[in-house]
């Protein structure tokens, strides 16, 4: 069943974002002259200003680099203990995600940063409808 | 890339801050929490009506004319037009700007020294407390993708990127959480004297620090500012035009203004504790004035939260990476009264209050005008302000002529 997340940014770029995530398809906006890798989804690439971009594959792998838990519960959705993740994906770019697994129970190597992880997807609502979002499992390598 | 110091030496000193109101921020406090409204008191008053206490108090402390008044910026939330028609101002130059007290007076200043105005008023007035503002999850105040983009994650509010920097900091150099009670304990221990800040008459043990709820792990509630009603106004005057005035001894002598930008991939936050930046905006500082990190004698940080006072003077040269707390020392010692480096000797946004920086302006003026009662911090001449965080770094550097 989908779990109900708070709503998604849409719009420009942030619409094909999500497409390819219902997709179960880890995609970054890569720029055709430079090759450099843009998040968040941008309008132009940060380095050569170019505005052709192709959304490409990832290899859908990172370090965690830093984590927190919230106990103050901010989201109706998202109930406290809530793990946040600050992933590095080999890429290059990073973002704030989740864990697979939220809850009490986590296993601290689930957090901590130096963990190397891979996006899995899950089933997820929001105000705009289902979704597939990447959260990020832990990765033996 | 490049400053001109050469050109910020020529304005360094120029512009001197006159006049200082504040808002009774801990009577705000409690008024606004309780059910007696007192007229003139927040609760009563909306950002407005702060902004108009704060403005006719520093307008009395400057002994300036309200007609002398030719610029003027106002610190959102609130705006300049209806602030201008509320108070009867009609300026030459001003605008509607962010928050930040730190980036304000850097452009009063270069208001004044490229010549469209004489003297600037600076007014903040915010009822965040009253009005039940929100600075995290889905009716956040705070609009910047970073914020926003993270919701269906459930990542939210600037306390929550500051746990993943003192995460990260912890891991990097092997410091413990209980490390960091220091300061806000310093923040605490200077509010008890100081009868106008929020937490005054409310010391604090380790203990209750500890014990205080996690928010965002590792931070705790008593890791946060405090979020207050209140008003704040300084005005600023070009210097050889303040013979007359009764306070003219403060002047800016140094600021500057780097940016960080990447709110959405964090990785300068976290990874880099915005070192390099807030190192760039401090030797900028330096470099104005002419002068080094052993010539501060008072050093005011945007403190929202416990960790920034360690970023901050990491980079602006006071201790090596990594060896803040070291510094401080075990209890604090030495950023509190008769310490190396007296720091937030108001309370700061933890213990004083909060209004985006505004304050602690205040404060720093007041220690160098050598007012500051049993928190005076002798012979000051050099009071240091640094903002090291989102649209920061700005620093402004105050000294006593």
């Amino acid at each position: 069943m989908a779990e109900k997340r708070p709503n998604r940014v849409l719009g420009p770029n942030h619409d094909t974002f999500w497409e390819f995530c219902t997709q179960a398809d880890f995609r970054l906006q890569k720029c055709d002259q430079c090759g450099s890798v843009q998040f968040p989804p941008s309008p132009a690439c940060p380095e050569c200003l170019s505005l052709e971009m192709t959304w490409t594959p990832m290899s859908g792998k990172g370090t965690i680099l830093s984590h927190t838990t919230f106990i103050r519960q901010y989201y109706p959705e998202c109930p406290p203990p809530w793990h946040c993740i600050l992933v590095q994906i080999d890429e290059g770019p990073s973002f704030v995600m989740n864990p697979l697994r939220q809850g009490a129970d986590i296993d601290e190597a689930e957090l901590k940063a130096g963990t190397r992880v891979k996006v899995a997807f899950i089933d997820a609502e929001d105000k705009a409808g289902e979704f597939k979002m990447p959260v990020w499992d832990t990765l033996k390598e | 890339m490049a400053y001109d110091f050469d050109l910020m030496r020529k304005i360094s000193g120029k512009v001197a801050v006159v006049g200082v109101g504040e808002t009774d921020y801990g009577a705000d406090y409690r008024q606004s929490s309780g059910a007696t409204r007192r007229r003139g008191t927040a609760g009563e008053l909306d950002g407005y009506g702060l902004a108009a206490v704060a403005f006719s108090r520093a307008l009395k402390d400057s002994g300036l004319k309200k007609s002398d008044i030719d610029g003027v910026v106002v610190s959102g939330p609130i705006a300049s037009e209806p602030t201008c028609e509320y108070l009867g101002l009609t300026p030459n130059w001003g605008s509607t700007f962010n928050g930040l007290s730190d980036a304000i007076i850097p452009m009063a200043v270069m208001a004044i020294m490229s010549g469209h105005c004489t003297t600037v008023a600076v007014i903040k007035g915010d009822d965040q407390r009253s009005a039940n503002t929100q600075f995290g999850g889905p009716a956040s105040r705070i609009t910047r993708l970073g914020e926003q983009m993270y919701h269906p994650w459930g990542f939210s509010s600037p306390g929550a990127q500051h746990a993943l920097m003192w995460q990260h900091y912890m891991d990097v150099y092997g410091r413990r959480e209980e490390e960091l009670f220091v300061v806000p304990n310093n923040a605490r221990k200077w509010a008890q004297m100081n009868p106008n800040a929020v937490m005054y008459g409310r010391p604090m043990d380790f203990d209750s620090w500890w014990n205080s709820a996690y928010i965002a792990k590792p931070m705790r509630l008593f890791d946060y500012c405090i979020i207050n009603d209140g008003g704040t106004c300084l005005i600023l005057r070009r210097a050889d035009l303040c013979q007359d005035l009764p306070n003219k001894d403060v002047v800016v002598s140094g600021f500057s203004w780097e940016t960080v930008t990447h709110s959405s991939q964090l990785k300068d936050r976290v990874d880099d504790n915005y070192y390099a930046k807030t190192k760039a905006a401090a030797d900028a500082a330096y470099a104005m004035a002419g002068i080094g990190p052993k010539d501060i004698s008072h050093f005011q940080v945007y403190d929202a939260f416990s960790d920034i006072l360690i970023w901050a003077m990491e980079a602006f040269g006071f201790c090596e990476r990594g060896e803040a707390l070291d510094f401080i020392g075990k209890n604090g010692e030495n950023i509190f009264k008769g310490g190396k480096l007296p720091a937030m000797t108001s309370g700061g946004h933890q213990s004083d209050c909060y209004l985006q920086g505004w304050a602690q302006q205040a404060e720093a003026v007041r220690q160098m005008r050598h007012s500051a009662g049993d928190r005076q911090v002798e012979g000051a001449k050099y009071s240091m302000y640094t903002h090291p965080g989102g649209e920061g770094p700005h620093t402004v550097l105050y000294s006593r002529v």
